[in-house]
Formats: C-alpha cells, sequence, structure tokens
C-alpha cells in the first residue's frame, strides 16, 4: 500500500515539476486582436495592409487595409479616387511597449475601426466602430476623416 | 599528514609548471570615456562591459593564471570582435544608438554580462539601479525628429516610380547562405506592427499560410516546417505635426522554418535584402551568426520576437 502511495506521488511530483519547467512561450496577441462580440461586418484584420502610420501624440498605431479592389488600385495608383466596390479599414490601436525589444511598440486594444465602402457613384460611405465590444458610433468629422484615410499612400515594397 | 603534504606540494609543482605554458598575450590599451556620455553611464559600462569589449581588460591575477587564461583570453577576443566600446568614435550616430539598444536589450535577457563572468567578477553584475541608468539614458538618445525635406523627396521619388511598375523584384541575388528572394509576401496575412523608435522605423510582419495555419491552431511556440515569416521596414517618416507615416523601403527579413535544413542555425533559414534594389545582407553565410545571436533570448518562443494578432476571431453575431 505504502509503495502505491509513494508511486502516486513521485508522479503527481514529477507532473507538477514538468510542468512548472515547461514554457509557454509568448502565445498570441489576443488583447490587439478582434473579438468574438464586437460587432463588425468582417474581420478586417484577413484583408491587404496598404500602409501603416502611428500617432505618439495619442500613443496610437493604425494600419490600413484594403479589399482586393482597394489594393490593387492603391498599388497603381496616386489618387484617392477608390472604385466601386473598394472597402477600406482603418484600424486604430491603443500602443505599448514592446516586452521582447526596448525600443519598439506594438498594437495593444483596438481603439477604433472606420470603415469606408465605394458605391457606384464615386461615394465613400463612412462607418465607425468604437468601444469594447467595438460596435457602430455616431461618426463626427465624416469627410476630414474619409479625406484622411483615403490619401494614405501604398508603403512601397519591390 | 606527510602524504597530504606530498600531494600538495606535487598539485603546487603541476600548477608552477603550467604558468610556463600561456595563450598568446592580450592587446591591452587604456580606452577613453565614450566621447558625449554621461560620467555615470561611463562608469556603469566600464565596470561591467568594457573588460571583454574593450581594448582595456582590468584582468585580475587569477584570470592570467593557466589554464584560466586561456578560457578568459579567447572570451575577450570574441567579445571584442562582436563589440568593441574603444572604437566608439569612429561609430556613427545611429550606429552607436542600435549598439546601445542592442546592449540594453541583451542586459534585460539577463544574457550579458555573462552569468559566468559575473559568478567570478561580482564587481561586474548590474545593479537595478545601473540598468534603470542605462535605459533612461539610451532611451533619451532616440527622441523623434521631424523628417528633413530631403529625405521626403526621395520617398516620394521612390514612391512614384513604385507606382508607375519601376520598383519591382527582377533578378534579386540570393543571401549568402543560398536563399533566394520570396517576392509574395505582401499578399500574406499580416500579423503584426512595430514601432521601432529606437532605429525611426515601421515595421509590418507577413506570415505565409502555413504560418497562418499554425496561429489558428496556436502552434507558435513550435512553428511547422514550411512556416516563414517576413518583416518589412520602412523608415518613419515625422511631419511637423508629430504624425508619423511609412517612408522609405528599408529592408525584409524572412525566417524560413525547416528543422533539418537549417539544423545549423536554430531550424531557421535566415534571409534579408536591403534598399529598394533588394541588395542581399552579408558578406558571406556566416551573417546568420548575426541573426541567431540577436534572436536566442526568444528561444522559448522558437526564436521569433512577434506576438502575432489572432486572425481568427469567429463574431457570435454580424451586425
Amino acid at each position: 500500500m505504502k509503495r502505491i502511495f509513494n508511486i502516486v506521488v513521485g508522479i503527481v511530483t514529477l507532473t507538477f515539476l514538468a510542468a512548472c519547467n515547461s514554457s509557454t512561450g509568448l502565445g498570441l496577441n489576443e488583447q490587439a486582436s478582434v473579438k468574438t462580440n464586437d460587432k463588425l461586418p468582417e474581420n478586417p484584420l484577413l484583408l491587404h495592409i496598404i500602409t501603416s502610420s502611428i500617432c505618439p501624440k495619442d500613443s496610437t498605431m493604425a494600419s490600413l487595409y484594403g479589399n482586393d479592389t482597394a489594393f490593387i488600385y492603391a498599388t497603381h495608383h496616386k489618387g484617392r479616387e477608390y472604385p466601386a466596390g473598394s472597402i477600406l479599414y482603418e484600424v486604430t490601436w491603443r500602443q505599448q511597449a514592446d516586452e521582447q525589444w526596448v525600443g519598439a511598440n506594438i498594437p495593444k486594444e483596438i481603439f477604433s475601426i472606420e470603415r469606408l465602402e465605394y458605391t457606384a457613384t464615386g461615394r465613400a460611405i463612412y462607418t465607425i466602430y468604437k468601444g469594447s465590444p467595438l460596435k457602430k458610433v455616431m461618426a463626427k468629422n465624416t469627410l476630414k476623416r474619409v479625406a484622411a484615410i483615403s490619401k494614405q499612400r501604398m508603403a512601397v515594397s519591390p | 599528514m606527510k602524504k597530504k603534504v606530498s600531494i600538495f606540494l606535487i598539485l603546487l609543482g603541476i600548477v608552477i609548471s603550467m604558468q610556463f605554458v600561456h595563450p598568446e598575450k592580450l592587446s591591452d590599451t587604456p580606452t577613453e570615456d565614450l566621447a558625449g556620455v554621461p560620467a555615470e553611464v561611463n562608469n556603469i559600462l566600464r565596470k561591467s562591459c568594457f573588460d571583454c569589449h574593450s581594448s582595456q581588460s582590468d584582468l585580475h591575477w587569477y584570470d592570467r593564471l593557466t589554464p584560466a587564461n586561456f578560457f578568459v583570453y579567447r572570451h575577450i577576443r570574441e567579445g571584442r570582435k562582436v563589440l568593441d566600446f574603444s572604437k566608439w568614435d569612429s561609430v556613427a550616430t545611429p550606429a552607436q544608438n542600435n549598439i546601445l539598444y542592442y546592449s540594453l536589450n541583451k542586459i534585460l535577457e539577463e544574457e550579458m554580462p555573462l552569468p559566468s563572468y559575473t559568478m567570478v567578477h561580482k564587481n561586474a553584475k548590474l545593479s537595478p539601479t545601473d540598468i534603470e541608468i542605462l535605459k533612461k539614458y539610451t532611451l533619451s538618445r532616440t527622441p523623434r525628429k521631424t523628417t528633413d525635406a530631403s529625405v521626403i523627396n526621395t520617398a516620394d521619388k521612390e514612391y512614384t516610380r513604385f507606382i508607375q511598375g519601376e520598383i519591382t523584384a527582377g533578378n534579386v541575388k540570393p543571401t549568402p547562405n543560398g536563399i533566394a528572394y520570396i517576392p509574395d509576401y505582401r499578399s500574406w496575412k499580416v500579423i503584426s506592427t512595430s514601432d521601432r523608435f529606437d532605429n525611426g522605423t515601421m515595421r509590418i510582419i507577413f506570415a505565409n499560410d502555413v504560418a497562418v495555419k499554425a496561429i489558428q491552431n496556436h502552434q507558435t511556440q513550435n512553428w511547422p516546417d514550411g512556416t516563414i515569416i517576413a518583416k518589412a521596414a520602412w523608415k518613419a517618416q515625422v511631419k511637423a505635426d508629430g504624425q508619423i507615416s511609412i517612408g522609405q523601403f528599408f529592408q525584409v527579413e524572412f525566417m524560413i522554418k525547416d528543422v533539418k535544413k537549417y539544423a545549423k542555425t536554430a531550424g531557421w533559414g535566415w534571409a534579408r535584402w536591403r534598399g529598394s534594389d533588394l541588395k542581399p545582407y552579408g558578406a558571406n553565410s556566416m551573417f546568420t551568426t548575426e541573426c541567431t545571436s540577436c534572436h536566442k533570448p526568444m528561444k522559448d518562443n522558437d526564436y521569433v520576437f512577434t506576438k502575432p494578432l489572432d486572425l481568427f476571431t469567429q463574431f457570435k453575431k454580424r451586425n
């Protein structure tokens, strides 16, 4: 009986030690990802990235994503007259210091997602999602935001 | 008793005779304090780094005894090769900043000063206050500065050429370790971005399909063979109002996972191309030492610095 008890104690101890020694790695940056209860029409993080920007004053960083139509247009055109069917998403994150490298910042939680959808008439429909969970909120400065988002140019990559 | 004395004398004789054999003498010339660096920072560097990373090695008597001196001298020679603070003045400011950030990150990862060194040389150990002083000073060296008009002009020209289809990956040469350029990374999924204010660049990290599947399966602690991670970097363009956008293309780096093929370089193939003409990085295949050494602190994360976004959130309710 005592022998069995010792074996069980031994197995439990070894399992515990193995668990303590095993490293879990960094895992995923869940905090900066879209969440299951966010009320978005699609996951913009799965689209093509056009460019990226930083606003140190607000400690935020943003990436401009686009669907195929928008991405192809931005690759070959300087203008901001995106064709019908183009969809752009400006995803803005709060920044956090990169724990793995002093001298870098990486995305923290999403601050806002702005969506532009270009209609057949060339008009851009602007929507903004904010909060936790992300949901549609009243748009402000629409024209200014449409101009600021659409004027960003494609990051050059040979 | 007599036996013990005899053994001691024999050992002493061996140690003394060993002293007639010694490694090639180390060059030892005084290293000045680093120009433009505060005294308190210089004192810390001198105390904890200079012995192995400058031309002035203040060795103890026991460091000079054979056989310890073989180990110590070799270690110092290797240390000087990697980083020599005696050459500080001949290094341009951006490169000096790179040295300080790299050193600081190695210190924070507790890789430096080497634990084997501080075990014997207690004085070289860095205190939390020392580390804080180094961190504060290093961060103070890289404030965001408005980008010069000439630099913006160069980036504008590069963008125009790109839009016109004049910048393409044509005949790009492979890296010295034999890796061919991978031109389609821009169509891959983005797994993170990074604001590298330490060197004034902005980075976008892309992952190929195999890597994306690994993210979906939460296998990022041990990426599967076939994984490719691309990190593209651009110069950060700072406007007068402080807003920062992506400027000139700087480089693209790849990590290609193949445990067997790249067994000698931590299971990854390392590659980097610089500039819009995509010049392969590295004078020879040994450039990968630089890569593995920098990524070594991330060993428990399969040598990857990036913490990827979770791309596969399923919404409960669509709006």
